[in-house]
């Protein structure tokens, strides 16, 4: 009973958050369908900052970001929302659109890539686990009864490919964590063939292009990929994204 | 050498090996070093020069060349070797620079500090740049090729669209591949669009005595805002160099084209002038309230159609400007609200003539009131004359008849508002998401990776591995009867053990003698796998010869007991107990025992 004021002022500051986030999301529709975009911005921009992660929020950031002019910043929120839900045709479209309006090229992937991303990181660990645990409960009764061992064998081989299946599409989303994805914010940025000022120019990177990072330099250099070709650019020049 | 310094003999070796792996270490760090050089060290103008910074058995990053007036210096990659000869392994790693020379001269590269591990060295390096063997005259690259811009408006306005010209000058002698390239030079922001530059002509030219061979790419630009917008494109080509007129000097060289080619290309720069373009804003003042944003040299024609309808049907109002401006931006002019006309958004119709848009707008007149459509005005701003010229067109007769009573009034064509909405969306982003219910936050933590739920996670796995090892034991004891009855043998004379104490305890002479011939006779079954009727003392003393004397005592003591034989006198209860702990010390002996 002790505990009870404490729970009460947990629930009561949750409550009150929940408010103030539902507030903000209001105000901020309301901005974007006046066209106040800056206004918006900052209104979504503060519940993020607030701690709100819903992918919906970010989606509608981007929306703002786009609606303001600020392409780099709207490819950016765009692609961190499709990370959370790489099904949303809604995302896809508009990141395609910010891409085309930037006058980059999207992201290319293989047969395996387009497999994979059909669910996020978070679905296929619900899956790894979801897949585990129906193996383990057909392994165990297995082992149990003596007289169903051979069908329940056989039916745990589905729950043990789906398991490797998961662990798959699990691990696709590996590499985007350990080499980021990357927006260019600097016009007129050029890759170059070494990480060293004066090196031969490579080839130009439009401004809001999504590129994948390849490495880096500890002068501050990031080595990038980007319409299959691979070059250097500083690290002022881009901004590092990753699930 | 004696036995008796043999320890001091290794002693001695071990410090030999410590101070000659010491001089391998320091012989190998000695061994470390950096060169530089420029291979060839003499080459014309036209010609390039590869830099190579060469660590030796060390590892150095690439050094930042100071800029050398007359020669550019590209950064064009690290490359690694490792060898293997003679049992001594050496490696080095080469970074690669690329010298462009840009005039001739002596020049010196350096000094620049490297470092590596085996300390730091200061480089330089010298390169020797002639002039190039068909044309002893030129000193400058600029003087062999280089380009010109210009436009035809110095000072055109917002939308405005005018002409860049640029020349290419090539000396009579040297040969290109015929491909330009603009890399930079260029307004990064404020251009409409990208420019597309197109050769329009190639010609011959006499320039201060020289004869040129003049190539002139144009293009048409449009400024978004004003403002001073400056071009000083820098033209990319290649230069076709005979490989008989230059000596080559390796087989893996990656910046001289094909070494069994007859001829190589290599990429050069030209220099340009700077090209400062005015653009003056669409002025406010005298601006007419028609002005829809037309900006150059314009026309406007109307028409109208169908010219006798009922009220109710629909009238079609078609839009054409066409001239020499920003066709794109404009947008459609309209006529002004009539209470008696029920007007449509305008919309554009695709053409295929150039330097014309058109536009049709739909109306309704409601009355047989209606004589006339009327009068439309288009406004732009001239930018030849700089001023704002308003065209009008119209009043447009027209004979509208009274609507018959309850006549079916025709529903204005549809494709009017759904292809601009169709448009619509195809040029923008899809709408923004709804309230997602409820709120994620960032200190959520996600429920799989709670410490409760891993727990909960490794229990099956645990309980799976438990249940395995249980199911497999189970199997092999199936499997082996003689594991299976040396498992029971401790349990069976554990059981027999405790019958005979409480036997004991209520001082029943033959219960106790029988658990104790039990315990005696089950665990040795059981621990020698043998049959009931196996089970004798010969067998046993056969199969444990190590406890001869104690089996035997004990066999023939309590078969004796059993069948009410007494050799000694005394309390038979001593006596008991001391069998029962005879029997018990024997029983733990033979377990501890390996058969």
């Amino acid at each position: 009973m002790r505990c009870f004021p404490v729970m009460l002022l947990m629930v009561l500051g949750m409550a009150f958050n929940a408010d103030a986030s539902n507030d903000l999301f209001a105000k901020a529709q309301t901005a974007y369908d006046d066209g106040r975009n800056a206004e918006a911005i900052i209104l979504y921009e503060n519940m993020v900052s607030n701690g709100v992660e819903n992918t919906e929020v970010i989606y509608n950031l981007a929306n703002a970001y786009f609606k303001d002019g600020d392409l780099p910043k709207a490819v950016w929120h765009y692609r961190n929302a499709w990370y959370d839900a790489p099904r949303d045709p809604d995302i896809r479209a508009n990141l395609h659109f910010a891409l085309h309006a930037a006058g980059a090229i999207e992201p290319a992937t293989g047969l395996s890539g387009r497999i994979f991303s059909t669910l996020s990181s978070h679905e296929w660990i619900v899956a790894i686990i979801a897949a585990y645990l129906l193996l383990a409960l057909l392994l165990t009764l297995s082992l149990l009864l003596r007289s169903m061992r051979s069908p329940l064998l056989k039916a745990s081989l589905i729950p043990a490919v789906l398991l490797l299946v998961a662990l798959a599409g699990w691990r696709y989303w590996g590499p985007f964590g350990r080499a980021p994805e990357a927006v260019v914010v600097t016009s007129g940025t050029t890759a170059l063939y070494g990480p060293v000022e004066g090196s031969t120019a490579h080839f130009d990177v439009p401004f809001a292009a999504l590129v994948q990072q390849r490495g880096s330099d500890p002068k501050g250099w990031i080595e990038i990929e980007y319409d299959g070709k691979t070059g250097w650019v500083k690290k002022s020049n881009i901004a590092l994204l990753s699930p | 050498m004696t036995v008796g310094n043999g320890k001091l003999e290794i002693r001695n070796l071990k410090f030999l090996f410590l101070v000659m792996g010491c001089f391998l270490v320091a012989a190998n760090a000695f061994a470390a070093d950096v060169r530089m050089s420029v291979e060839p060290e003499l080459i014309s103008l036209l010609d390039r020069a590869v830099l190579k910074i060469e660590y030796l058995d060390a590892k150095g990053a690439a050094i930042d060349i100071p800029e050398v007036d007359g020669i550019r210096i590209e950064y064009r990659g690290p490359q690694t070797k490792y060898q293997f000869a003679n049992g001594q392994s050496s490696s080095s790693v080469t970074h690669t620079y690329l010298i462009t020379p840009l005039k001739t001269g002596d020049y010196t590269i350096g000094p620049v500090m490297a470092t590596f591990n085996g300390g730091r060295k200061t480089l330089t390096t010298q390169l020797r740049v002639i002039t190039p063997q068909d044309d002893p005259e030129a000193q400058q690259i600029s003087q062999i090729m280089f380009s010109t811009i210009a436009t035809d408006r110095e000072t055109p306005y917002v939308h405005e669209p005018f002409n860049l010209e640029l020349k290419v000058y090539i000396r009579d002698g040297a040969q290109i591949d015929g491909q330009f390239g603009i890399q930079g030079g260029m307004p990064e922001s404020g251009l409409d669009g990208e420019l597309k530059w197109t050769v329009v002509d190639r010609k011959r030219e006499e320039r201060n005595g020289i004869i040129f061979t003049l190539y002139t790419l144009r293009t048409t630009a449009k400024a978004l805002t004003a403002g001073t917008f400056t071009f000083r494109p820098e033209v990319q080509l290649k230069v076709v160099i005979p490989r008989q007129q230059r000596r080559s000097w390796g087989f893996d060289d990656p910046f001289f084209g094909d070494f069994f080619g007859r001829q190589e290309t290599r990429p050069i720069a030209l220099e340009c002038n700077r090209l400062d373009v005015e653009v003056l804003p669409v002025p406010m003042e005298g601006r007419p309230a028609s002005y829809t944003g037309g900006v150059g040299e314009l026309d406007f024609d109307v028409s109208v159609g169908p010219k006798q309808v009922k009220a109710g049907e629909p009238v079609t109002l078609k839009m054409r400007i066409h001239g020499q401006g920003n066709l794109e931006k404009i947008i459609p002019p309209g006529i002004t609200d009539h209470h008696d006309i029920k007007l449509y958004d305008a919309r554009t119709v695709p053409t295929q003539t150039p330097n014309e848009v058109r536009f049709e707008q739909v109306l309704i007149p409601k009355s047989d009131r209606i004589k006339n459509i009327p009068a439309i005005s288009f406004s732009y701003f001239n930018t030849k004359t700089t001023d704002f010229r308003t065209i009008t067109r119209g009043p447009f007769p027209i004979t509208v008849e009274s609507a018959p009573q309850n006549a079916a009034q025709v529903i204005p064509p549809g494709p009017s508002t759904i292809q601009q909405e169709t448009k619509v969306l195809g040029r923008d982003i899809a709408y923004l998401k709804p309230h997602p219910g409820t709120w994620r936050m960032k200190d959520d933590e996600t429920w799989y990776r709670t410490t409760p739920f891993r727990i909960l996670l490794a229990l099956p796995l645990a309980a799976l591995i438990v249940l395995s090892i249980c199911v497999t034991w189970r199997n092999v004891l199936d499997n082996n009867v003689a594991l299976a009855r040396r498992q029971k043998a401790p349990k069976t004379a554990r059981r027999n053990i405790q019958l005979a104490k409480r036997a004991l305890h209520t001082k029943d002479e033959a219960a106790f003698h029988q658990a104790m011939w039990g315990a005696l006779t089950e665990y040795f079954g059981h621990r020698l796998n043998l049959a009931p009727g196996e089970i004798t003392l010969q067998t046993v003393l056969a199969r444990i010869p190590g406890e001869t004397a104690s089996i035997e005592h004990l066999f023939n003591a309590i078969e004796q007991r059993r069948y009410g034989i007494r050799l000694h006198e005394g309390d038979p209860k001593d006596e008991m107990k001391a069998l029962l702990r005879e029997c018990s010390s024997l029983l733990k002996q033979c377990e501890r025992m390996k058969l």
